[in-house]
Order: C-alpha cells, then structure tokens, then sequence
C-alpha cells in the first residue's frame, strides 16, 4: 500500500515535469527544419532510386525465377505421371494379351492330344478286333478238328467194343454211319 | 538535462555548418539516423539479393517477405492498377519501419517522432495522389467529394465534409505516426526515470513496465510503418479507382 502510494506520488511529480517539458518541444523548434527537409529529401530519393532499380527489379527476379522453376517441375511430374500411367495401360495389355494366347494354347494342345487319343484308340479296337476273328477262327477250326478225332475215337472205341462183346469184327461202315447219327444228334449239347 | 523525457529529441548539428543562401542545412543527428535507416535498408536487401537461390537463406527470406508483403498490401488495397507505384510505398514502408525500429535502441534518434519529418512525408503523398487522380479522371476527380446516393438536401452538407476529410488527410496522417513515436519514447523515458529514482528498493516495477513497454513500442512501431504505408495505399485507390 505505502509502495503503491509512492509510486502514484511519484508520478504525479513527474506528470508535472513532463508538462512543463512539453513547453519546449523540440519538434516545434524550427531552427533544423530546413535541415531535416533537406537530408530528408535527398537521402529518401536514394533510398528510392537504390530500390527501384537495384534491389526490387532483383527480388522480383528471384520471386519469379522460384514460382516458374516449380511450375516447370509441376508440369514435369504431371507428364511424367502421365508416361507412367500410360506405360502401365501398356503393361496391362500385354499380360491380357498373354493370358489369351496361353488359353488358345492351351485349348489347341488339348484338342490336338484328343485327336491323337481318338486316333490311337481306334488303332488299337481295330487291332483287337483282327485278333479276336483270328481266335474266333482258330477256335472254329480247333473245333471241327476235335469233332473229326472225337469221331475217329468213338469209331474205334465203338468197334473195339463191338468186337470184344460179340467176339467178331463189326462192318466198319455201319458203325461209321451209326456213331454219326449220334454225333449229330448229341455234340450240339456239349459244344 | 538528462531526466528530462523530451531530451532524446532534441536535434543537434554534426560536423561543420552548412548554410546555403542564408539556410542552414547542416548534417544533425537527425540526418544521421536518416543515412543509418536507408543504409540499414540498403544492407540487408543487398545481402538478401546477393546470392539467387532457389532455397532462400535468411537474408533473401526476409527481403522476399518484406517484399510479398508490400506487394500483397497493395493488390488487396489499390487494385492491380497501383502497381506502377510499388517501388514508392516499399521505399516508404521500410524507410518508416527502420526509422522507426533504429529509434528503439537505446541513445539513438528517432526520425520519424519529428513532426516536420511526417508532415513532408505526409504533404508529398497528399500532392502526388492528387495529380494522380486529376491526372486519370481529369475535373471528374471532383466527384470523389459528391458521394452518389445522398439525398439532395444533405449533398452540400456532405461535400463539404468530404473536402474537410480529404484536406486532413496529410495532417491526421503525420500527427498519427508523429504522436505515436513521441508518445511512446516519452513513456520509455519517464519510466526508466523512475527506475532511477526509485532505487534497488522500487525501482523494480517500473522497471518491468519498461520492459513491456519496451515490447509494446516494438510493436508500435511496425504497426504505425504498416499503417502509414496502408493509407497510402488507401488513398493511392481512391485516385486510381473512382467509385462515385
């Protein structure tokens, strides 16, 4: 509180002094005011002509050199990206291209493996089907070969019966025609 | 002599006299800071624009934001049409800034807290913008002081005015960056007095006051360059686009 006094004390004094400097203000003292309009003059125009010619033409120099070099790589990277993206649609079509070839290939082999398949299978059935008509042949013959000994057999067998039971030789010729008759009417059931 | 706060603005010759035809035009403290601010200027455009880089360094950062900036202020006050009179309001924007900021450091002189310094600045602006507007519209330059709409009784009442307002501008334009750089070194000053007075024991607010007071002038000062250099802008549209 007695601090805060002073202090207002304090400045009331020198509110005083301060009015009573304001009295005599320098500003309002003409004696240098040629000087100063004069200095003034001259050293703004300076100022003015050093700037407008030497230093603002230079900055903006620079300002524009910095603002066309980035649009200049702005432009350069929207190109580049153009190519990019181009090169991609490139790649892209190319393994499109590919994989369709690869299917016609691979349609194409399956086509030509079938033919050959076909091919050979029909080979082979033929084959088989020669040798089955041989074996049906051979078996036709081995057949009526074995009906020829079969009758021989039973010829002999018959007569050699015949002759053991009634102690004299039989007429060949009879028994022939008899064990034919029997053939005939009894092989169907066995072969 | 050195606790007074109006001190610091008192100018004094440097060197020899220099009077020609009974003036006396010799170089003063005031002139001094006048070279420092446009040498200042001078430097660090010079070393902003010294190498052209595409990855700007610190230097050549703050020339191109100085000069953005500037550019940009007058395309959104003054149109497109305003840009053959960048090189002036960039000349007059830093000149006013680093008069201003050069007055910050302590036993230096503040330029612009001179009355005749922002009165010339002022009246040049005030003459040029209107050749320019006579210069473009020709007496159709007359309309900007008949505002379209108003109704017929008001009309001279308002012209009146409007002549009143334009005729101001040099002064309130001046007297506003003026003031502020007195206003504000005067309150540096007193309060760094009561540093002193107050000794170890007391000193210490004021001493913290100075400190932001210090920031806050910092501020200001940017702020009025900005300012004086906006209304130019402002008033540089009004000759260039006529909206009446």
């Amino acid at each position: 509180m007695r601090l805060f006094l002073l202090i207002i004390g304090i400045y009331t004094t020198s509110e005083i002094n301060l009015l009573a400097a304001e009295a005599g203000m320098p500003q309002l003292d003409p004696t240098y005011w040629a000087s100063q309009t004069f200095w003034l003059i001259l050293i703004f125009t300076t100022l003015y002509l050093t700037l407008s010619n030497l230093f603002i033409p230079k900055i903006k120099d620079n300002i524009d050199s910095r603002e066309n070099k980035i649009k200049d790589d702005l432009d350069e990277a929207q190109k580049l990206k153009n190519l990019a993206e181009q090169k991609l649609r490139e790649y892209e079509l190319s393994i499109e291209n590919a994989k369709k070839e690869v299917q016609k290939i691979i349609f194409e082999s399956k086509n030509k493996l079938n033919l050959e398949i076909q091919n050979k299978k029909r080979e082979f059935e033929k084959e088989i089907e020669i040798e089955i008509a041989n074996a049906e042949e051979e078996i036709v013959n081995l057949k009526q070969d074995s009906l020829k000994d079969i009758s021989i057999i039973s010829e002999e067998m018959a007569s050699k019966v015949i002759e053991q039971i009634s102690g004299e030789p039989m007429n060949q010729s009879s028994v022939k025609a008899a064990i034919l008759e029997t053939t005939k009417n009894n092989l169907g059931k066995y072969l | 002599m050195a606790t007074n706060p109006m001190h610091q603005f008192e100018v004094h010759r440097i060197g020899p006299e220099i009077k020609l035809a009974g003036i006396d035009l010799s170089f003063t403290n005031a002139s001094l800071f006048m070279f420092f601010s446009a040498a200042a200027i001078c430097a660090i455009l010079f070393l902003g624009t010294k190498e052209k880089k595409l990855i700007p360094d610190k230097f050549q950062l703050i020339a191109e934001m100085f000069y953005n900036f500037i550019a940009k202020m007058i395309s959104d006050t003054a149109g497109s049409k305003a840009k053959p009179y960048f090189p002036f309001i960039f000349s007059l924007f830093m000149f006013v800034l680093f008069c201003n900021m050069l007055g910050m450091l302590p036993y230096s002189f503040t330029v612009t807290s001179h009355i005749i310094v922002t009165l010339l600045m002022a009246i040049f602006i005030f003459i040029a913008v209107t050749i320019i507007g006579f210069l473009k519209h020709g007496f159709g330059y007359l309309k900007l002081f008949v505002p379209s709409g108003v109704p017929l009784i008001l009309l001279p009442l308002i012209t009146v005015i409007e002549i009143i307002s334009y005729l101001s501008r040099p002064v309130s334009l001046s007297v506003r960056l003026f003031a502020n750089m007195m206003a504000g070194h005067t309150m540096l000053k007193v309060f760094g007095g009561f540093v002193i007075s107050l000794g170890m024991l007391g000193g210490w607010l004021p001493l913290g006051f100075s400190v932001a007071l210090t920031g806050l002038e910092i501020l200001v000062a940017f702020l009025q360059a900005y300012v004086f250099a906006i209304l130019t802008c402002i008033y540089l549209n009004d000759a260039l686009n006529l909206h009446h």
